[in-house]
């Protein structure tokens, strides 16, 4: 509790001392919880912001890709688009162009602090628990949830019930996971921008782990009532060693959601 | 003490130009045209709460009338991260404020800077990406 609650005169030191450095690139910083990362590879100054760690993958006592750690994206936020793959593209039916033309952003489920589903991730940091049975992610926001891929080699429930998360099975093909997902309700959105989907919604997520700091992860949408045809988006989360979740209780004192105004869209209109 | 107080800084500095985006569309609630800034304003209130920490300050319109303000913070562990605590903004501070009002009009705004009491300004948790 002392690390995160220093005295404010404290504070108001270290934001002074920020101030120096307001204008400093960032490149030229550690981040602080990288000080604390057991064993971790060099940080290379690399693009904006925070780096990404280098290193060789991690892996489990088999041999497999040990995904575990806290990472920052990965999925879509503001408009799937953004990562969809070479020669993909996004083809609505007239059933999901007449939903995503009627959505309003006040109805996002994630601006009122109902989950993400599937392949959105939220702006906060995330954690992958691996074990040589489960996958667990442990979402810090938003909301403070879990998703869980089973990779013991069991197979899809019969006629699950529509959830948020779905079911998640994991088989390996060499060093990727290919974790397959059926049974999700229709209620979430795959971004800021409103793009929907039916509960027949299958998605294929094929997740890579290429050095320590990089985790790609590729997902095919499969969606026939909601899309004329598959597609497939890549979004690569980072590594954010020495980073620990903190508690995010989005329900706590949400008041946005009744200022948000319009139509459903992407952040930068 | 020094090295924690330069890690708080570099962290700081480091997060100042990464973006993250909020759980809501930022464009949709506030209007980046729409500039905010209250140069002697008094908080009256401090929410260190999710999904977005929160101040409520009074200030005085153009007709000298007391107005009380409801500004939006990132989360508390967005503030963490770049060196807030909880006791940096406490009720009675005279603080300046700078950010982006509510389109809806609402006394309500995203805050991108605050100018603390000792004169220092400091990053807020809010850009136009919806920090």
């Amino acid at each position: 509790m002392k690390k995160y609650f220093a005295s404010a005169a404290m504070t108001t030191a270290a934001l002074a001392a920020a101030l120096l450095l307001l204008q400093a690139p960032a490149d030229s910083q550690a981040p602080a919880g990288d000080a604390k990362a057991p064993g971790k590879g060099a940080v290379k100054g690399k693009g904006k912001g925070r780096a990404r760690p280098t290193g060789p993958t991690p892996r489990m006592a088999d041999g497999k890709p040990d995904f575990s750690g806290v990472w920052n994206g990965g999925g879509p936020v503001g408009d799937i688009k953004q990562g969809l793959m070479p020669g993909e593209e996004i083809s609505l039916t007239p059933w999901s162009k007449k939903i995503m033309d009627t959505r309003l952003t006040k109805d996002d489920p994630e601006a009122n602090c109902l989950p993400t589903g599937i392949p959105r991730i939220a702006p906060y940091p995330w954690r992958i628990l691996q074990t040589p049975s489960h996958i667990f992610y442990l979402f810090e926001g938003n909301i403070h949830s879990y998703r869980q891929i089973f990779i013991d080699g069991r197979k899809h429930l019969v006629d699950p019930d529509p959830t948020w998360y779905g079911d998640s099975i994991g088989t390996w093909d060499g060093d990727t996971l290919v974790v397959d997902t059926i049974g999700f309700n229709d209620k979430f959105w795959f971004d800021f921008s409103g793009h929907p989907h039916s509960e027949q919604l299958h998605t294929i997520e094929r997740l890579t782990r290429p050095d320590l700091g990089t985790l790609d992860i590729e997902t095919q949408i499969i969606d026939p009532i909601a899309y004329t045809k598959p597609f497939k988006i890549k979004f690569t989360a980072t590594l954010r060693p020495g980073e620990e979740l903190m508690e995010y209780i989005c329900q706590e004192n949400q008041q946005d959601a009744q200022h948000l105004q319009g139509p459903a869209g992407p952040p930068e209109r | 003490m020094g090295a924690k107080v330069f890690i708080l800084a570099a962290s700081l500095g480091a997060v100042m130009t990464v973006p993250m985006l909020a759980h809501h569309s930022f464009g949709s609630e506030y209007d980046s045209k729409k500039p905010l800034k209250f140069e002697d304003a008094v908080v009256t209130k401090v929410e260190w709460t999710n999904p977005h920490a929160r101040f409520y300050v009074d200030v005085k319109d153009a007709n000298g009338k007391v107005v009380n303000w409801n500004f939006e913070l990132a989360s508390p562990n967005v503030l963490k991260r770049n060196g807030w605590t909880r006791n940096t903004l406490k009720e009675g501070d005279h603080i300046g404020v700078e950010g982006a009002a509510a389109k809806d009009g609402a006394h309500l705004g995203s805050a991108q800077k605050v100018t603390l009491p000792d004169g220092k300004r400091v990053f807020a948790g809010s850009n136009t990406e919806g920090q």
